[in-house]
């Protein structure tokens, strides 16, 4: 096949011309909407542009940088950034991977489970923010509240005071996306080879050694790919915390995609946001790099 | 034998009561947005919060026909995530029949560049397209949405699109190229029927996506095209305590996303299973 594969004629010209001309709509359309605007954004992020004092408006070099760089809010950003992703990532695996290890043993009724894991998963963050905001987190009116005080708990205000709020907008995202690493991992475990625990019994291994040393290593590819999905997305998340807290109270919740939007888009200040757009997407780019080298690299005895 | 049935017996009703206990964690937050939804408002912020009341329609009566009608929104969250999907699936399909099955010059490198541009933060879109749009008098319009929308839908298509063609056999392609039939034939006669589930799948989480954005639709939309999910915020920072409404309007513009989540489970979970599973053959 290889032999005829030389530049221009040959057979395979005309699939070569085919393909190009079928992936090119798609790639010019993906350059144009995405690229494109992200070279604005660099471009941008050299410039002060805000739009309340647009006198101001001109080249800025690397002021806007130098200015984060200094900037303790950016920080304290990206420290929550830090907390909330790998906190949140951490809890839906592991609460995701303990719920499928236990609905596989169940005998009947895990449709029940498939159905109920769906629902999170489908609904709009921002309605669930919205939902949380008010019928479940709201003091002594909210269902969570009324509980931990029928319970004989002190009243805790979730939204309004700054631990409690960080704590509410993990728990809000675990909430939704736990269901994800839930459904995948089910589905995973279903396609596990049987025979390895049945030699795993007969060789009298007990249940936390199948665990350790059978199940944990098979599903080891679908569990990094879950916690590459839902890392992009959690370093992403926006609706839901806008939502529930719009990153307070005073910036107790502002991850630092809350940060660049409001600086863009409250205080009108679209150089000194740009810049913090692109350090997240500097850092996206570094945490899906490290995820899918650690992905790719071999690892001895998980060959599947 | 007897006593080791019990231990099983009991053991199996322990695990259900375990595993429906945690399930609880999941439901009970649904339920009660529906039951909040059937109260008055004066009932919602009754203490401690009731349980037993009268039920009334009166809050879905409001949300579609009153003073905070949302079939506005639903229309235009109808129009942008349809025209979002349906061109996201006239680009995506054949790009990843090429992706899939043909020699195309430098497949890695755009493969790789399909990729990547689905890990851009929508923040970091969000902005640009501000001041583009806002140079362009885009903003608020439906063109100006769904050319944004395609941003987050086109990379996941093609790539979702890719692994469904990757799938089918190869000796049908061959038989219709013996036949003389052209390319093009082929990818519409022969291709896309083997595909249609994977493009249904696609359909299905592009139009989900679409439906459910709200960063992009709270600050490039506006009057005009205003998605149900900005309307669902709006309404909570301007009338902060009808929640019964709030709950009542939020479950009806859920609805379509439930529907197609309960009806479409198994694709939905297929879906996000997809990348789990052949993620480790992809080269």
């Amino acid at each position: 096949m290889s032999s005829s594969r030389r530049k221009g004629g040959g057979i395979h010209a005309g699939e070569r011309r085919f393909a190009f001309a079928l992936t090119m709509p798609g790639l010019l359309v993906l350059f144009l909407t995405t690229t494109f605007p992200l070279l604005y954004l660099i471009w941008s992020s050299f410039q002060t542009i805000n739009l309340a004092m647009p006198f101001l408006d001109g080249f800025a070099g690397v002021d806007n940088y130098v200015q984060m760089w200094g900037d303790a809010r950016f920080w304290h950003a990206i420290r929550l950034t830090g907390i909330y992703t790998t906190t949140s990532v951490v809890l839906q695996v592991v609460i995701g991977l303990g719920l499928a290890l236990l609905v596989m043993q169940i005998p009947a009724g895990q449709w029940v489970f498939r159905i109920v894991a769906i629902l999170p998963i489908v609904l709009a963050p921002v309605v669930v923010g919205l939902f949380w905001r008010t019928v479940m987190l709201s003091p002594n009116f909210g269902l969570v509240d009324y509980l931990i005080q029928a319970l004989g708990f002190e009243q805790v205000n979730w939204l309004g005071a700054p631990t409690p709020a960080l704590i509410s907008v993990i728990i809000i995202h675990t909430w939704q996306w736990t269901p994800f690493a839930f459904l995948v991992l089910l589905a995973s475990l279903a396609s596990l080879p049987v025979d390895v625990y049945e030699a795993a019994r007969i060789d009298r291994a007990n249940a936390f050694q199948r665990f350790w040393h059978i199940t944990l290593p098979l599903l080891r590819p679908a569990i990094v790919i879950v916690v590459i999905i839902r890392s992009m997305i959690a370093l992403s998340a926006f609706a839901a915390i806008f939502a529930a807290t719009g990153g307070g109270p005073g910036t107790a919740s502002e991850i630092l995609n809350l940060y660049a939007f409001k600086t863009s888009f409250i205080e009108l200040n679209f150089g000194y946001g740009s810049a913090l757009a692109v350090s997240l997407l500097v850092i996206t780019m570094v945490v899906s790099g490290v995820l899918f080298y650690l992905r790719t690299a071999r690892h001895p005895g998980t060959k599947t | 034998m007897n006593v080791y049935r019990h231990a099983r017996l009991l053991r199996t009703i322990v695990l259900m009561i375990v595993t429906g206990a945690l399930l609880l964690v999941w439901v009970l937050p649904l339920i009660w947005a529906f039951v909040v939804s059937l109260k008055s408002e004066r009932e919602v912020l009754a203490y401690p919060p009731s349980v037993v009341f009268e039920p009334t329609w009166s809050n879905y009566v409001d949300a579609l026909f009153g003073s905070f009608s949302i079939v506005d929104s639903l229309l235009t969250s109808t129009i942008v995530a349809t025209a979002t999907t349906v061109l996201t699936i006239a680009l995506a399909v054949p790009a990843a029949y090429a992706f899939a099955r043909l020699r195309l010059p430098a497949k890695r490198p755009l493969g790789f560049y399909t990729l990547a541009t689905q890990m851009v933060p929508p923040v970091g879109l969000v902005i640009p397209y501000f001041l583009i749009l806002n140079r362009l008098s885009w903003l608020d319009t439906y063109h100006g949405m769904v050319i944004v929308y395609l941003t987050f839908s086109l990379p996941f298509a093609i790539w979702l699109m890719v692994s469904y063609m990757e799938d089918i056999p190869w000796e049908m392609e061959e038989a219709a190229f013996l036949d003389r039939a052209s390319r093009l034939q082929t990818l519409w006669h022969i291709v896309i029927p083997q595909v249609r589930g994977g493009i249904a799948v696609t359909v299905i989480f592009v139009f989900l996506n679409a439906w459910n954005e709200f960063l992009f639709a709270v600050q490039l939309g506006g009057n005009t095209v205003r998605p149900v999910t900005v309307a669902m915020y709006n309404f909570v920072s301007v009338e902060q305590t009808l929640w019964a409404k709030l709950s009542a309007a939020a479950l009806v513009a859920m609805l379509p996303v439930v529907i197609i989540g309960i009806a479409a489970q198994r694709q939905i979970v297929k879906g996000l299973t997809v990348g789990a599973v052949k993620g480790g053959a992809r080269k």
